[in-house]
This record gives C-alpha cells, structure tokens and sequence, in this order.
C-alpha cells in the first residue's frame, strides 16, 4: 500500500468470484437434481 | 422449458457479460485500486439479498392472512435462496475487507446485522426440517420469518446509524459512471438467478407438501384388509 492507495489485490477479486460462481453453480445443481427426485414419482 | 430455466439461464448470460465489463473493461478505482472489482458482485448480492428477504417476509404475511399452503413452500424457497444470498454476501464481503481493512471480519454494525438475519434463516431452516406437521410447520415459520425481519431495516439503516468501518450504500448515484454498466448488468443478473432459484425451489417444496398431505403410500390389498 503506498499514500492510501491499494495495490494489487487480484487475487482478492479472483477469490471473490470464485466463491460466487462456485455457490451459485452448486446450488442451481442441487436444485435440478432435488427437483428431479422430488417430481419422480 | 420451463419458466425458472429460463430465469437461471438468462440471469446467467448477464452475470457472465456484467463479470467480464467488471472484470476487464472497467477502470480500476482511483484509491481501491482493482479490488473495487469486487463490488460488481457484492452490491448486486447484497440489493437482491435484501429483496429475497421481502419475498420471504411477504410469503409469510400471505400465508398467515391467506391459509393457502402455496405460500408456504413459496416461502420456504424464499428463506433457502436468501441464506444462499447472505452466506456470499458474508464471504464477498470478508474478501473486501481483508485488502481494504486489514481484517477478515470485524464487528461492526452492517456485518453483525446481516449476520444476524443469516442465522436467523439458517434457524427457521432448522426449525422447518424439524417439525413433521405441514400446518404448524408454515405457522411457526412464518411467525419467526417476520420476527427475524424486524433486522432488514435495521441492516439497510446501519451504515446511516452509526458512524462504522462499512462504507455507506453504493448506488449508481454514488459512484462513478464509469462502474455503472457492469453494477446494474450483475444486479440484474443476480435478481433473474435469485428469480429461477426460488420457482425451481418452490416447486421441490410444493412436491413434497403434496406427498406429505397424501400421507403414506398403501400397498395394493393392505386397504381392503387382504393383509391384515
């Protein structure tokens, strides 16, 4: 960091959409799946 | 296919075009540097976070006006899709303070709030799986949904209340136009996702309310007392 201004920090922002995608992924999965057992008589 | 699909499939189209304006072709902020990046995805997790939690608090009120048991596996979707959106809105934003803070988390008003209504619909969850009964399993979920969001206004109002570490909303009329683009794509796209999330698990909830009321399979003869 030099005079207030963040430098860097990629990484930070590759973690964050990482963690989105990954849930938002998983969790719209598990919806197509659960709504597949649940509807199957 | 089928209404939700759609949603999913179009809030995905935008959340992928407004990531890659955030990501790539918006400057990076003057003193945040590229880590303001990251509010591209949680300003629109945390609007439409905020909205889930009036869809769940509004399927509570109609259930308990209405009797209709819709509401309540509307509602039940409305509570899992809302502690999804708190769960990231909690990670993102431990992410943003970490580079910008210095700390992971801090106990400051806006996070303990949100953090707050996370376990509160964490609860109601819990509270749900574990009453067998279908009537007084909406009841009581839907009186502790309106307890639990008492807290919204106060997560909304807390950055204006106290004088904290979180800074105060961003609005496209608080920053720069140059964010705008990839801000309100991302919103739309996470409401759209939030939109399919909650039809696809409304129709779970409502398939299973409609096993539970038809109540236990019967063998063919075990009626009419062939096996008994």
């Amino acid at each position: 960091m030099t005079q207030g201004v963040i430098s860097g920090g990629w990484q930070f922002v590759w973690m964050a959409y990482g963690i989105t995608a990954t849930a938002f992924i998983v969790y719209g999965v598990s919806l197509f799946v659960r709504l597949r057992g649940a509807t199957t008589p | 296919m089928r209404k939700g699909t759609i949603f999913i499939a179009l809030g995905t189209a935008l959340l992928l075009f407004g990531s890659y304006q955030g990501l790539f072709v918006a400057p990076a902020e003057q003193y945040m540097g590229d880590v303001q990046r990251i509010m591209y995805v949680h300003v629109p997790t945390a609007w439409n976070w905020m909205l889930s939690v009036l869809f769940a608090l509004w399927c509570a009120v109609a259930f308990l006006f209405r009797n209709n048991m819709k509401w309540d596996s509307r509602l039940e979707a409305g509570l899992e899709v809302s502690t999804l959106l708190a769960f990231l809105l909690c990670c993102q934003g431990s992410i943003w303070a970490r580079p910008t803070w210095g700390v992971w988390w801090d106990w400051d008003p806006r996070l303990t709030t949100t953090a707050v209504l996370l376990f509160a619909t964490i609860g109601i969850l819990a509270l749900r799986s574990a009453v067998q009964e279908p009537v007084k399993r909406a009841i009581w979920s839907s009186v502790a949904t309106i307890i639990a969001a008492v807290d919204l206004p106060i997560v909304y109002y807390s950055v204006k209340w106290w004088n904290s570490l979180h800074q105060q909303q961003s609005t496209p009329q608080t920053v720069s136009s140059a964010f705008h683009l990839p801000l309100r794509v991302n919103a739309f796209g996470v409401l759209f996702l939030m939109i399919g999330f909650i039809m696809l698990r409304t129709r779970i909830a409502a398939a299973r309310l409609e096993r539970e009321l038809a109540g236990p399979p019967v063998r063919i003869g075990e009626e009419a007392g062939e096996l008994a």
